[in-house]
């Protein structure tokens, strides 16, 4: 009797892990075909007419002369345009609260505060975006490590593609301290950090000398900066200004990190520093600006993409979700394009680059074979502000459908007709 | 010497009669253009002469001195008329000394130098409406101007002055209200309206004053006179509404003294479309929200709809999609995308943005579409206007070009 009740026990918690492991409840189709219209790999050449195979998930191949087995569930999307999925490489929404109160807090997780209900992941879902580095914001001088996750899910451990990705670093000074004293902080702490990690190394080798047994592990409240150093961990270092650019490439450069820089909106006048470089770069949510010439006293716009285009940066977009288009990382690509960047690069902008940067461009970023079978399905060119998110497939399975999205039909459609009172006087 | 004379005369005046002539007529070999007013025209011209559109179709003779603007393979429309932007002013638009301003114009403020208008004419405006602020519950006059920006002088800029008074029925005009803290309780931030009733009841106030001023016999207050002017449908007054309760309400007072509204922001315009077409009162729609936020604004238009401009349009009513004073200023060509991705038929979002606003305004006999007699105000264009790919590759006000990209 009772190993009976210990055999089921046993079977529900395995059910329940399998389903947790997947990640959503429905039921996953083991073998898929998509016949899609069109098909933007971002790997190779577009595809017209094309067929993506599916297995548990991963891509099997694709082509315009793929045989689809017989066994293969078939989803017709001849009117539709295929491309992989948007990453966004930083963001801070989503999350209670985006900074610590205390300038050096490496030890913190967005882990711990992500928020699976904040509307923001569903916008983002709705927006296409299915994976998403959040970081700590830009208010804090070592913030804490960072979370990818795709904006589907009930908790956050279902949304988790990959934890304890990235360390946020911003050079902006906190409030009411100096740039000066911002940096000499940072430095303080590494050697502070320097010194205990030669301490221990040295406590290390005394008790090797000794034969004792040497069990002491590196405080955990360091291990972030420790891996850092390692460059087990990628540097995300926010530059508010154009002059933190120098600073940044100095901290890059000397304590050899694996870096990105996550730029301000004034960082493009240091676009020859960045491109000398040679760091990927995530450029600011506001893609034009306008500054006086100094010289004629004139208006001019600064169309930031194009800036680092022209140098040859590598970069990814961000969102501003309260901007008018610039909500749409779309959008963003489309403006780049409009002021002359190449189609294909802007389109990798928000699709391989950025998940080459936060370290997922083995399952996401583009159409190939092996690749997860993570993609959008669009109503039209992408670049086009009159095209939709029809669908938005992750590892395999249907997750958003505009059809069904009952939140989307509220905004666009016209209220139900409301009771006018009567006049009385 | 008197020969010389002559002959001086003769040689200065040829290269001046010379130059003129040439810069005097423009051609513009257009692949596609869009004339808002009727359909478009495929491989046409239009002839500029003296800063106004002189011919405008498909065989038109090119005279033999015009300048040719080669636009073979580029869209070419009207300059956009944004109803609602940001003035050319430095300081602040809100008189706070008492909230009953109608006799103010903003036109009396309006700064020619402002760099604000070189970044409105690189976004493709060539016409706009500025009002005073909306801290007030009646502001005062705004004017339609152009542009043109240094070295024109403000009255060159002003196309119509006195074109609308601004009242507010928003909650703007209780935000500035403030507790005197360590300085006299007589201080003015501290005698503005706190509630909706109060900024409603100080409308209809004044509106009564002005029809007892009508009747009696000195006539020397401008404020009242101006108010006056309104009730008799001189001055439309651009009402700010946002909240439908407060849509209503004004259509309500509108009826009762008969005046002439045009409706400013109508965020939750949705919810009443069939109201306000019934009524007949235009619609300036203000900034897009996508979802409600913190800022004071915006918390009174709590409930949001995309469409709110395809609804409305849908519904008969006049729309011009407009900036809405942001300080940073939203492209009207964005603008007008956005409304017919969530919903706006596509001409009447074209429209929305030219010619609509230029009807409400009062000035469609100058702007707001390509056609003989009006001013040359134009874009040409890389593409389809409602493409996010498309840019704008020249602006031309006044038969100037202002603007052009490399």
């Amino acid at each position: 009797m009772k190993s009976r009740f210990c055999t089921a026990f046993t079977a529900v918690l395995l059910i329940v892990f399998v389903m947790s492991a997947l990640g959503y409840a429905g039921p996953v189709r083991k073998k898929l075909a998509i016949q899609a219209g069109k098909i933007i790999t971002i790997a190779g050449a577009d595809l017209k007419n094309g067929v993506i195979l599916i297995e548990d998930g991963i891509i099997k191949a694709v082509g315009t002369d793929v045989e689809i087995p017989w066994d293969t569930f078939v989803i017709e999307a001849k009117d539709k345009v295929i491309m992989p999925g948007f990453v966004l490489a930083h963001t801070s929404s989503g999350l209670d609260r985006a900074n610590e109160n205390v300038p050096e807090v490496p030890f913190l997780s967005t882990f711990d505060s992500i928020d699976p209900i904040s509307s923001y992941f569903e916008d983002s879902l709705r927006d296409g975006v299915v994976a998403m580095l959040v970081l700590p914001g830009n208010n804090t001088l070592l913030g804490g490590t960072g979370t990818v996750v795709r904006p589907h899910g009930r908790t956050v451990e279902a949304m988790l593609i990959k934890r304890y990705t990235g360390l946020k670093i911003s050079l902006r000074p906190t409030r009411n301290t100096s740039r000066m004293g911002h940096m000499q902080r940072f430095r303080r702490y590494i050697s502070d950090l320097k010194d205990y990690l030669e301490e221990y190394e040295q406590r290390k080798a005394d008790a090797k000398e000794e034969k004792k047994p040497f069990d002491e592990e590196i405080d955990t409240r360091k291990q972030p900066m420790v891996d850092l150093l390692d460059e087990k961990l990628t540097a995300f270092i926010y530059c508010d200004r154009a002059a933190d650019i120098p600073k940044a490439i100095e901290i890059h450069k000397t304590h050899e990190l694996d870096t990105v820089l996550v730029l301000g909106s004034d960082c493009y006048k240091a676009v020859g520093l960045i491109a000398k470089s040679k760091l990927p770069v995530i450029l600011p949510p506001q893609l034009i600006v306008w500054e006086t010439n100094e010289e004629t006293n004139e208006e001019e716009m600064k169309i930031i993409p194009m800036i680092f285009h022209k140098a040859g940066v590598k970069f990814a977009f961000q969102t501003d979700t309260s901007q008018y288009g610039s909500r749409y990382l779309w959008y963003q690509a489309a403006t780049a394009v409009k002021h002359g960047m190449k189609r294909t690069e802007a389109l990798k902008s928000i699709t391989l680059y950025p998940a080459k940067f936060i370290g997922v461009d083995d399952r996401l970023g583009s159409i190939a074979v092996g690749k997860e079978a993570t993609l959008v399905f669009l109503t039209g060119d992408p670049l086009d502000a009159q095209a939709w998110v029809d669908q938005v497939m992750i590892a395999g399975e249907i997750v958003y459908e505009k059809a069904k999205d009952e939140r989307l039909k509220k905004l666009l459609e016209k209220p139900d007709e409301i009771q006018v009172p009567e006049d009385t006087d | 010497m008197r020969r010389y004379a002559i002959l001086l005369t003769f040689l200065l005046l040829v290269p001046i009669s010379a130059t003129r002539g040439q810069a005097d007529i423009i051609a513009i070999k257009a692949g596609k253009i869009l004339t808002i007013s009727g359909d478009p025209v495929t491989d046409g011209v239009i002839l500029v002469e003296n800063g106004r559109i002189a011919e405008i179709g498909t065989e038109i003779e090119v005279p033999e001195n015009a300048s040719i603007i080669d636009a073979s393979q580029k869209v070419v429309m009207p300059g956009l008329v944004d109803a609602s932007a940001v003035p050319p002013v430095r300081g602040d638009l809100n008189e706070q000394s008492s909230e009953i301003t109608p006799a103010l114009r903003i036109s009396s403020a309006l700064d020619p130098q402002s760099k604000v208008l070189k970044r409105i004419v690189q976004t493709g405006v060539t016409t706009l409406y500025v009002s005073p602020g909306w801290r007030n519950v009646i502001g005062g006059l705004g004017v339609v101007i152009k542009p043109t920006g240094p070295p024109r002088r403000t009255q060159e800029m002003i196309i119509k002055d006195d074109a609308a008074l601004t009242v507010v029925m928003g909650l703007d005009p209780i935000s500035g209200n403030r507790i005197p803290w360590r300085e006299p309780p007589t201080n003015f931030y501290y005698r503005r309206p706190t509630t909706r009733m109060a900024i409603i009841w100080m409308l209809r106030k004044s509106l009564f004053d002005a029809q007892q001023y009508a009747t009696s016999k000195d006539k020397e207050d401008p404020g009242l006179q101006i108010l006056c002017s309104a009730l008799e449908d001189e001055i439309p007054i651009r009402l700010n509404v946002r909240r439908a309760i407060n849509i209503r309400t004004a259509l309500k007072l509108a009826e009762e003294h008969d005046l002439k509204l045009i409706l400013d922001e109508c965020t939750e315009g949705y919810k009443v479309a069939e109201e306000i077409a019934q009524k007949n009162v235009p619609v300036v729609l203000g900034p897009f929200y996508y979802y409600p936020g913190s800022s004071s604004q915006y918390r009174e238009g709590r409930e949001v709809n995309w469409n709110n401009a395809g609804i409305l349009a849908n519904a008969g009513v006049k729309v011009a999609l407009a900036s809405g004073a942001q300080s940073q200023p939203i492209d009207l060509l964005t603008a007008a995308t956005f409304a017919v991705r969530h919903g706006m038929p596509r001409d009447k979002a074209l429209k929305a943005i030219t010619m609509t606003p230029a009807e409400i305004l009062g000035i469609a006999d100058r702007v707001g579409s390509l056609e003989k007699g009006k001013d040359a105000d134009i874009l040409i264009l890389s593409g389809d206007p409602l493409k996010v790919t498309t840019r704008i590759e020249r602006v031309i006000l006044n038969g100037k070009t202002v603007h052009k990209t490399d």
